[in-house]
């Protein structure tokens, strides 16, 4: 596998539970390990090294500058030299100690225009996010009016009547200018943590409404704020520069700014003065580009999805490819599994999400796998249908899937691509967010039969209503767009979409869980009425076994990447012999059984960057005894059924790693 | 409707908001700049001019100002003198359209198209390449960059003029002469332009990109088997382009100040250049003139980038 893995993103199976609930995780990275994930990117190293080499310049101008900047005591124009190393000015002066002086001048306008448009832009923003009402109207009006006045030819306006102002009337003007970007994007993230538990829990333990913005709010956003303050920092030293070039500033202070605009003055490109007339501008490009380059690390490092992590393979046991015996598929079976590995790249090391899985599943048979969340059963379906890629950005690391009799793992893209939706097809979680937005039912529906038939545009049409009208949606709602469509049309329609090609094997990731209960019922009927009306076989994915508990033949309860019990629905549900299985029923209510009183299952599922060392299950397990926490239990055989606890060990063989067949 | 609504009443308020800075800002200013100003002129001037003066400055009222400028009376030009401002502003208007509107427009396609591939082509030596690259393009200074170019183009290498929109010995007019000589003196300003403009889009097309590519809609894209250049195009590119229209509107009024720089160096006949020249020369009625003219022109594109995202997105079209 080639993808590259961007991990860390929506569910990275396991890698933040197990340590306390989401959001305290991600407040805890966005405020504490800020540094060292500015230590570990190569851009905000860069950037770090590029400001600091200009604060040393501007605390020691005096030290490294040979030279008294307005001292007129050279050879005008001279060239670069050892002791001139820019040269001189058309006035007699040193280049380059102009230059170190000049340093002072423009760092200190990034610096107090990026925390006064910064300050500005974060209570506006997160007053504006936080309050909302009538105060955000008008707030959001102010920041959207100021941040689309073109800002440059304004302050130039004000310069205008105001010449020669001092240097803090510029910072002033820049800085009351300068903040409304930054607000901006203060007050979309403020919105989006509104709602957040933690802060709903700081309100109803009464704390003040002050004390939950600086307390609760501002820490979350340590990196959006570094990110405003930077951006407003870039903008003041290109502004100001600007504005001293075309002889808006104090023309006798020392700055980038009003070295260029006397050499442009004195024409000095053209004189020969070469150095006079550029030097500046790459100081003023290299102080940019610092806070430019810190600034972009930030926002790497604020959205996870843009670090792009390579997962190293050192620590995953690459061993099972091997261990998969070379065994001709069944002609039974749709699809065989055998020891299917996938691991996932984190910020500590590779994360196994799915540990050598191995199942069969047979012609127009219907599998269900359940378990918790992010106990790897969306990374496994998503693994054989070889649709691995951000935010489920794992790596096969071994095993095999064959599927007809070929295996999956080691097919190109290009050969998977006539195989898809011809061969099988996919429905997902949420067809609000699978669809795509901004194309028609029809649009999606017609892409997909152009890319594996020459069907006409006409039998397109057709096949597209014939399927709508197989999973019950009127075809006149064909041209509609996603949005527009009711959740469970939406649902139904992609599942329509699924069965353009008939496809032998549709692979579907709780289709269900974005309905209501009836919803849930009837689109369950549904497709099991579909399912033995075309013989299509299913892979079914839920965390809830009482929704499949009528409809699937087998059942494989997946616990912390690995199969804890494979086997036939209905004895599952009689017999459920994991203790993990015997907690997820009790779990949820039975609908037709009698009242009982739902137990749970105490804990949470492991986190799988340091799997427990025996049992996986033990931490959780009311029958753990002390091997259950040293040794990992096998597979064992029972009645034709797979469970991996020890307390079924007796009963029969350990399978070998499981490749044999399955019943 | 009420979307609709919202922006119309959006872009009254900034329009509103121009003016009265337009209005404010030298009555705000220590000394009262326009006391001042009237002072100095009195005597030297004419009273025509004075009255352009008196119009930009005097008694008269927020509301005389606003339906001065709605009837397009901005008054005398002090540089242009005896020529009004609106003839003049109308004169200079085609050159910046041409140069500015058309380059930004390039460098927001070009970028876009760039950004989608580099997004598309992740982790390939092409993407380790550009992101850092443009970034620190876009952290150098447009007016420097147009000494540089004005410096190696052509006081080195001589290919392009240094200054000007044209040959002034040339006839003005649709003439092959006139319009090749004024291409060859776009060119450079252009590309200044282009270079420091095209940073900003790749990266947030970039991003935006790689945030959609994590779409379930992508994944179901290459679950369907469809080509690669349909997923990047219609699945990625089309979802991904919609808050990028969003801020190419709002990062417009950056650009424009940068392009105001270029053409000042350029010596460039355009809106830019003519506005530095009216702050240098303290003609007030064409600098606040012109100053509407950039804010209004911003407005008018950004009303375009809505109806692009209407265009583009089925959903917004809805709420219009």
């Amino acid at each position: 596998m080639s993808l590259p893995s961007v991990a860390d993103s929506v569910r990275p199976a396991g890698a933040t539970v197990g340590s306390g609930p989401p959001e305290e995780a991600t407040r805890r990275t966005a405020g504490g390990d800020l540094f060292r994930a500015v230590a570990h990117n190569r851009k905000a190293l860069a950037g770090v090294g590029l400001l600091l080499g200009f604060v040393v310049l501007a605390l020691f101008p005096g030290q490294i500058a040979p030279d008294d900047p307005r001292a007129k005591i050279y050879t005008p124009g001279l060239g670069p030299s050892w002791h001139h190393l820019f040269g001189t000015t058309a006035y007699g002066e040193d280049v380059f100690s102009q230059l170190v002086w000049g340093t002072r001048q423009s760092l200190l306008i990034a610096v107090l225009v990026g925390g006064l448009a910064t300050v500005i832009g974060v209570v506006v923003g997160v007053s504006a996010g936080y309050l909302g009402g009538t105060t955000d109207g008008i707030l959001s009006l102010i920041t959207d009016v100021i941040l689309v006045i073109p800002i440059f030819p304004l302050i130039i306006v004000i310069a205008a009547y105001e010449r020669n102002s001092g240097f803090f009337m510029l910072v002033i003007v820049l800085g009351l200018l300068g903040w409304s970007y930054g607000a901006r994007q203060l007050r979309s993230q403020t919105l989006s943590l509104r709602t957040r538990d933690f802060l709903e829990a700081a309100l109803v333990r009464g704390e003040r409404k002050s004390y939950v913005i600086v307390k609760e709010i501002l820490p979350t956003m340590t990196s959006l704020i570094v990110a405003s303050f930077l951006g407003a920092a870039v903008y003041a030293v290109l502004f100001a520069a600007g504005l001293q070039f075309i002889g808006l500033g104090d023309p006798n202070s020392q700055s980038w700014g009003t070295m260029l605009y006397w050499a442009e003055n004195n024409e000095a490109l053209g004189a020969g003065m070469t150095y006079w007339a550029i030097m500046p501008g790459v100081f003023v490009a290299l102080l940019g580009a610092g806070f430019a380059l810190l600034n972009y690390a930030f926002d790497e490092i604020s959205s996870p999805a843009l670090r792009l992590r390579k997962l190293e393979t050192t620590g995953v046991d690459a061993e099972q490819e091997t261990a998969v015996p070379i065994r001709p598929p069944d002609q039974k079976n749709i699809l065989e599994v055998r020891d299917l590995s996938v691991a996932y790249a984190s910020d500590h090391g590779p994360v196994v999400a799915v540990d050598r899985v191995s199942f069969e599943l047979g012609r127009g048979e219907f599998l269900g796998i359940v378990g918790e969340s992010a106990c790897g059963k969306s990374t496994l379906v998503y693994a054989i249908a070889r649709l691995l890629g951000a935010p489920l950005a794992g790596e096969i690391t071994g095993g095999q899937v064959l599927f007809k009799g070929r295996d999956m793992v080691t097919l190109a893209e290009k050969e998977l691509r006539h195989i898809r939706w011809r061969d099988y097809s996919v429905v997902m979680q949420s067809a609000m967010n699978a669809l795509n937005p901004v194309l028609t039912v029809a649009d999606q529906m017609r892409d997909a039969c152009e890319a594996h038939s020459t069907m006409s545009k006409r039998e397109i049409e057709e096949r597209s209503k014939e399927v709508l009208r197989l999973v019950s949606i009127d075809p006149v709602h064909l041209h509609s767009y996603p949005h527009q469509l009711s959740g469970g049309m939406r649902q139904r329609a992609m599942i329509a979409m699924a069965l353009l090609f008939t496809p032998e094997l549709i692979v579907m990731d709780e289709p269900t869980s974005a309905l209501d209960v009836v919803g849930q019922r009837s689109l369950m009927v549904q497709i099991k009425e579909l399912q033995e009306r075309l013989g299509f076989a299913v892979i079914f994915v839920t965390h809830d076994m009482s929704l499949v508990r009528h409809f699937s033949n087998r059942l494989l309860v997946m616990y912390a990447a690995q199969v804890a019990e494979l086997g036939q629905t209905r004895q599952v549900f009689a017999r459920p012999l994991h203790p993990y299985t015997t907690g997820l029923l009790e779990a949820f209510p039975s609908i037709h059984g009698p009242k009982e009183h739902l137990l749970g299952i105490p804990g949470q599922p492991p986190d799988l960057l340091r799997p427990p060392a025996g049992c996986r299950f033990a931490p959780r397990c009311p029958h753990a005894v002390d091997r259950c926490r040293v040794e990992p239990p096998a597979l064992y055989r029972v009645d034709g059924e797979l469970v991996r606890c020890f307390l079924h060990e007796q009963a029969e063989e350990p399978v070998a790693v499981s490749t044999e067949g399955v019943a | 409707m009420r979307f609709v609504f919202r922006r119309l009443g959006f872009f009254v308020v900034t329009l509103w908001a121009a003016v009265t800075l337009n209005f404010l800002i030298p009555r705000l200013m220590p000394g009262n700049a326009a006391i001042a100003m009237m002072a100095r002129y009195k005597g030297r001037l004419n009273p025509q001019a004075l009255h352009a003066l008196e119009i930009a400055f005097g008694v008269n009222a927020d509301l005389i100002y606003l339906g001065n400028i709605a009837r397009g009376h901005f008054g005398t030009s002090l540089t242009f003198f005896p020529d009004t401002v609106a003839h003049q502003v109308l004169q200079a208007l085609p050159w910046t359209l041409a140069l500015v509107g058309v380059t930004t427009v390039m460098a927001f396609v070009l970028g876009t198209f760039i950004g989608l591939v580099s997004a598309w082509r992740r982790g390939t030596a092409l993407d380790g390449a550009l992101p850092p690259l443009f970034v620190i393009t876009s952290a150098f200074p447009y007016f420097w960059l147009a000494l540089l170019a004005i410096w190696l183009f052509s006081i080195k290498l001589g290919w392009f003029p240094p200054s000007g929109g044209y040959d002034v010995t040339t006839t003005v007019g649709w003439n092959w002469t006139f319009v090749s000589d004024s291409l060859n003196h776009s060119v450079l300003p252009a590309a200044t332009i282009l270079v420091t403009a095209i940073g900003g889009w790749i990266l947030t097309m970039r991003n935006n990109t790689i945030t959609v590519l994590t779409e379930d809609y992508v994944r179901m894209a290459r679950a369907k088997g469809l080509k690669p250049w349909r997923i990047m195009w219609t699945y990625a590119g089309r979802n991904a382009i919609l808050p990028n229209l969003v801020g190419f509107a709002m990062s417009l009024g950056f650009v424009v100040g940068g392009a105001i720089l270029v053409e000042y160096v350029f010596n460039y006949p355009g809106v830019g250049w003519m506005f530095l020249q009216s702050v240098e020369n303290q003609d007030y009625a064409l600098m606040q003139a012109l100053f509407l003219l950039i804010t209004v022109a911003v407005l008018l594109a950004i009303l375009a980038a809505d109806v692009a995202t209407a265009f583009l997105d089925p959903r917004t079209r809805e709420r219009g």
